[in-house]
C-alpha cells in the first residue's frame, strides 16, 4: 500500500487530510512539525510527503533542506497559504526539488489528483 | 421537539440580521445548526471577493470530519456550484436543495434526463469529498452567495422534510443578512478609499506649497507631526474633551495651514532680507487666501478654522481678525505653537535657526502672550520627553 506523510502544524488539517486519503486506500501517517517529519521519514520511508510551509520552529523550507541532505529522491509536495506568485518561496522550493506547490484554499479534487498521480 | 428548534433557528436568524461582520455571522449560523440540529459537522462555502471561487470559510465539527476553514475551495466549474447557479433543483426535487439520499433515488427515476443524471453523479462525488449529506444554497436575488454543507445527523437518521424546509428558510433568511453585511463592508472600504484619496490630495497640495517656499522645505510635515503630538498630550488632561474627529480635522488643517501662500508671490516668500510694510501686508493675507481656496469644500469642517486662525495670538495682537484668548479655536492655537516652533528651529532668509532649547524657551516666554498657555505647556512637556 502506498505511503503518504502529511506534515502540518494544524490538527484539523492533519486529521482531515489523513481521513481523506485513508478513504482512498492510502496508508497515511502525520507529523505536527518539521522535526517530527524528519523522524517519521527516517523510520517509515514514505513515498510522498505533503509538507506545509508555514510552521513554527522548523518550517517547511528548512525541513525540505534537511530532507535533501541525505535523501535526494524523496517526493515532496509543498502546501502553503501563500499565493504561488510570491516568487522567492516558490523558486526556493523548486530548487530544492519539490514536485509541486499547492496553495490553500485548495481544490480537494486537485489535491487528490496530484497526490494519486505521484503514488501510482 | 421539531417545533422547538424551529423556534431556535428563527430566533437565531433574527439575531443575525444585526451582525455586520459576515465572518462572525456565518460562524453563528453554522454553530446554531451543529448544536440545534445535531449534525456531525457543517461548513459554508462562501463566494470569495473575486466572485469566481467559493471558499470553505467556516467549519465546525470534530477534527477529521470537518474540513478546516480556509483549506478548501471550489472552482467555477465545480458541479455543485454549477448546479446551484444554473439549475433549479425543483425541476428534479421538491425543494431547491440537495440531499445525498434523494439524489441516489433520483438517479433511478425515469423522469430524470440523462444529462441531469450525469450532473447528479458528479455532485454525489463532490458531496463525498466534502463528506456532506445535504447542501443548501444561499441566494441574494439570483446571486449564489454560498452553499451550506451539512454532515450526517448524529442520530444516524435521515433529515425530515420539515427540517429541510427549515434549513432552506434559514438559508434565505441569512443570505439577506450576508448580503447586508457585505454591502456594509463595501461601503466602509469605499469610505476608507475616499478618505485616503482626500488625504493624499491634501498631501499633494502641501508639497506644492513647500516647493514654492524654499525655506520651508518639509515644514508642513513637521508642523503636522508636532500638532498631532500636542493634541495627543492635551487629550490626557481632563480640561480638554476633544471630539472623536478632532485628530482628523487637525491633521488636515495642519497639512493645509499655509495653502494660502500659493497666492503670495515667490519674490516675497523667498526674499533675502527684511520685508517692507507692503510685503508684510501681503504675507499676512495667506490665512484668508487659504480660506478662500478651501471654503467650497464643506467636508473640511473645523479644519478651515485651523487654516484661518493659525496666526492669531492669545493676547489679541495676531491676524487676520485679532481675536484673543479662548476665543481662538483650539485647532488653530495648536497649529500656531507647532508652526512657530518649527519656524524658529529652521533657517529663514532673515535669520539663522535657533536651537531647540532656545526655541522652547521662547515659546515658554510667549505663553499667555502669543500662545495659548495650555498648548505651550504641552509643547514644553513634549520637549522634556525628547519628543520634539
Amino acid at each position: 500500500m502506498a505511503k503518504l506523510l502529511i506534515v502540518d502544524d494544524e490538527l484539523d488539517v492533519r486529521e482531515f487530510a489523513a481521513n481523506f486519503f485513508r478513504k482512498r486506500k492510502i496508508q497515511v501517517s502525520t507529523a505536527a512539525n518539521g522535526q517530527e517529519a524528519l523522524e517519521k521519514i527516517s523510520q517509515e520511508s514514505p513515498q510522498l510527503v505533503l509538507l506545509d510551509i508555514m510552521m513554527p520552529g522548523l518550517d517547511g523550507i528548512a525541513t525540505l533542506e534537511s530532507i535533501r541532505q541525505n535523501n535526494k529522491d524523496l517526493k515532496v509536495i509543498m502546501v502553503t497559504g501563500k499565493k504561488p506568485q510570491e516568487g522567492d518561496v516558490f523558486d526556493k522550493c523548486r530548487s530544492l526539488g519539490a514536485l509541486d506547490y499547492i496553495h490553500k484554499p485548495l481544490e480537494l479534487e486537485e489535491l487528490e489528483r496530484i497526490v494519486m498521480k505521484e503514488l501510482k | 421537539m421539531a417545533i422547538d428548534y424551529k423556534r431556535e433557528l428563527e430566533t437565531a436568524a433574527k439575531r443575525m440580521i444585526l451582525v455586520h461582520d459576515p465572518e462572525l455571522l456565518i460562524k453563528m449560523i453554522v454553530r446554531t445548526i451543529v448544536q440545534k440540529v445535531r449534525v456531525t459537522h457543517a461548513g459554508i462555502l462562501l463566494r470569495s471577493r473575486d466572485r469566481d471561487t467559493y471558499v470553505l470559510t467556516v467549519s465546525r465539527g470534530p477534527a477529521g470530519l470537518k474540513i478546516p476553514a480556509g483549506f478548501a475551495r471550489t472552482d467555477p466549474d465545480n458541479p455543485l456550484i454549477r448546479f446551484f447557479k444554473e439549475e433549479d433543483a425543483r425541476s428534479i426535487f421538491r425543494t431547491n436543495l440537495l440531499v445525498y439520499e434523494e439524489i441516489r433515488k433520483a438517479l433511478r427515476r425515469k423522469s430524470v434526463t440523462g444529462q441531469q443524471k450525469n450532473l447528479l453523479k458528479k455532485i454525489l462525488q463532490q458531496m463525498e469529498i466534502f463528506q456532506a449529506v445535504a447542501c443548501i444554497p444561499s441566494y441574494f436575488l439570483s446571486d449564489l452567495l454560498g452553499v451550506l454543507l451539512l454532515g450526517r445527523k448524529r442520530s444516524g437518521k435521515g433529515f425530515q422534510s420539515d427540517e429541510l424546509d427549515l434549513f432552506f428558510a434559514l438559508a434565505s433568511h441569512v443570505s439577506m443578512a450576508i448580503r447586508n453585511a457585505q454591502l456594509f463592508q463595501d461601503l466602509e472600504s469605499e469610505l476608507d478609499k475616499n478618505k485616503k484619496l482626500f488625504l493624499n490630495t491634501t498631501l499633494a497640495l502641501t508639497t506644492a506649497i513647500d516647493a514654492k517656499d524654499h525655506y520651508t522645505h518639509g515644514h508642513t510635515t513637521r508642523v503636522t507631526e508636532i500638532s498631532l503630538e500636542i493634541a495627543r498630550r492635551l487629550m490626557r488632561s481632563a480640561k480638554f474633551k476633544l471630539e472623536e474627529n478632532f485628530f482628523e480635522y487637525l491633521h488636515i488643517a495642519a497639512l493645509l495651514h499655509d495653502i494660502g501662500k500659493i497666492g503670495i508671490p515667490e519674490s516675497i516668500l523667498n526674499k533675502n532680507g527684511p520685508l517692507d510694510e507692503e510685503e508684510r501686508k501681503r504675507i499676512k493675507e495667506h490665512p484668508s487666501i487659504g480660506v478662500t481656496i478651501l471654503q467650497s469644500i464643506k467636508e473640511l469642517g473645523p479644519s478651515i478654522l485651523g487654516v484661518k486662525y493659525h496666526h492669531e495670538q492669545y493676547d489679541g495682537s495676531g491676524y487676520p481678525e485679532g481675536i484673543k484668548g479662548e476665543g481662538i479655536p483650539l485647532i488653530a492655537a495648536i497649529i500656531s505653537v507647532a508652526d512657530s516652533f518649527d519656524a524658529m528651529i529652521t533657517d529663514r532668509p532673515y535669520r539663522r535657526a535657533l536651537s531647540r532649547q532656545e526655541a522652547v524657551s521662547e515659546i515658554a516666554r510667549e505663553s499667555g502672550k502669543q500662545f495659548n498657555p495650555d498648548v505651550a505647556a504641552a509643547l514644553l512637556e513634549l520637549h522634556k520627553e525628547g519628543k520634539v
